[in-house]
């Protein structure tokens, strides 16, 4: 959450910025983060900070693995990360780990 | 009018960022380091207390303990004569790698060969948090269930290796070893994995050995 709240002030900083409105994330489904406890955080820690008040949204990235010998992509069906095509288990997950600041919109008064 | 800026940065870069300094500092000073995660009471300290009476002829070793309020763990590994050095998260449920950041300078890492860092107690959070460590080991307890791999998959995909640990309660719990062996591979194809025993030392030579091998594949 510091993280969030340094990563978001930074850049409303860089862009002139007094407040953050919207704060948009990307999780990934794998990323064992829960977003109503996350905004619960924010809540709080994000007072006396550009982003108070302001609002927590976000998207949910579904796991996707590629496989390194064949290079095809799958969605792991029941969390089998074993590559349907060839059956090698040596894949990488590509998707569905997110944890990651898309946008923030700033409000154009006072920028 | 709104104004959208892009930002697409990953909440854990800081995190990653520090951790590849750790790696660095130990890969520099040929430091072996594990990162071992597990529930709570899954057996972290008994596998430390276990284990490092049977490495410490051969190698030089320090430890890690990460705690939410308490020094017991650190109290309990110190009791064998070796270097521990303590983080209290106060109340952070993960180790992360700015803390281990601040515990390697305290630690005489040219006259260490291997580095145990326990981590809190917990089955999430841990594993987004790299350390900066050559290998991350979880301990899974059978009394803990044997549909555990699915319901917190990222931990059995970060690990390296996965401990079944009490399988002397083995025929007194429900737990289908040959279950959960087939959900963490699902998980993680490449996972190995060990059943031992704290209590009754049963399989913690094979650890041991297993901690021996990755030290020597990586040159440490």
């Amino acid at each position: 959450m510091r993280n969030l709240l340094e990563i978001v002030e930074a850049t409303a900083e860089r862009e002139g910025a007094e407040k953050i409105d919207v704060i948009h994330l990307r999780i990934g489904v794998m990323a064992g983060i829960n977003f109503n406890s996350l905004e619960f955080a924010f809540e709080i820690l994000s007072k006396g900070t550009r982003a108070e008040g302001g609002r927590l949204e976000h998207d949910t990235v579904d796991i996707r693995g590629k496989c390194s010998e064949c290079a095809s992509e799958f969605h792991p069906e029941d969390l089998v990360f074993r590559c349907p095509e060839c059956g090698s288990g040596r894949v990488d997950i590509i998707a569905g780990r997110e944890m990651e600041v898309d946008y923030i919109l700033l409000d154009e008064e006072g920028s | 009018m709104m104004h959208q800026i892009n930002v697409g940065e990953d909440l854990r870069d800081r995190n990653r960022e520090i951790a590849a300094e750790n790696r660095e500092m130990l890969r520099s000073r040929g430091v072996f380091s594990l990162n071992i995660m597990s529930a709570p009471g899954a057996g972290k300290t008994s596998l430390l207390v276990r284990s490092i009476p049977l490495l410490r002829d051969k190698f030089r070793i320090a430890v890690i303990e990460g705690d939410l309020q308490t020094t017991r763990d650190a109290e309990r590994v110190a009791a064998l004569g070796i270097d521990v050095r303590q983080i209290q998260t106060g109340g952070v449920c993960h180790l992360d790698a700015a803390m281990v950041h601040s515990a390697l300078h305290q630690l005489d890492l040219d006259s260490l060969d291997i580095l145990l860092i326990e981590n809190v107690g917990n089955l999430v959070c841990p594993a987004e948090f790299d350390l900066g460590v050559d290998a991350r080991v979880m301990l899974l307890s059978i009394t803990e269930g044997d549909d555990k791999p699915k319901k917190y998959p990222l931990m059995f995909s970060e690990s390296r290796l996965l401990i079944l640990n009490k399988i002397d309660l083995l025929g007194m719990v429900d737990f289908d070893i040959e279950k959960a062996r087939k959900e963490a591979t699902d998980i993680n194809p490449g996972i190995e994995i060990l059943e031992l025993s704290c209590r009754t030392g049963e399989g913690v030579e094979a650890w041991t050995g297993w901690i021996e091998r990755l030290l020597s594949e990586s040159g440490a």
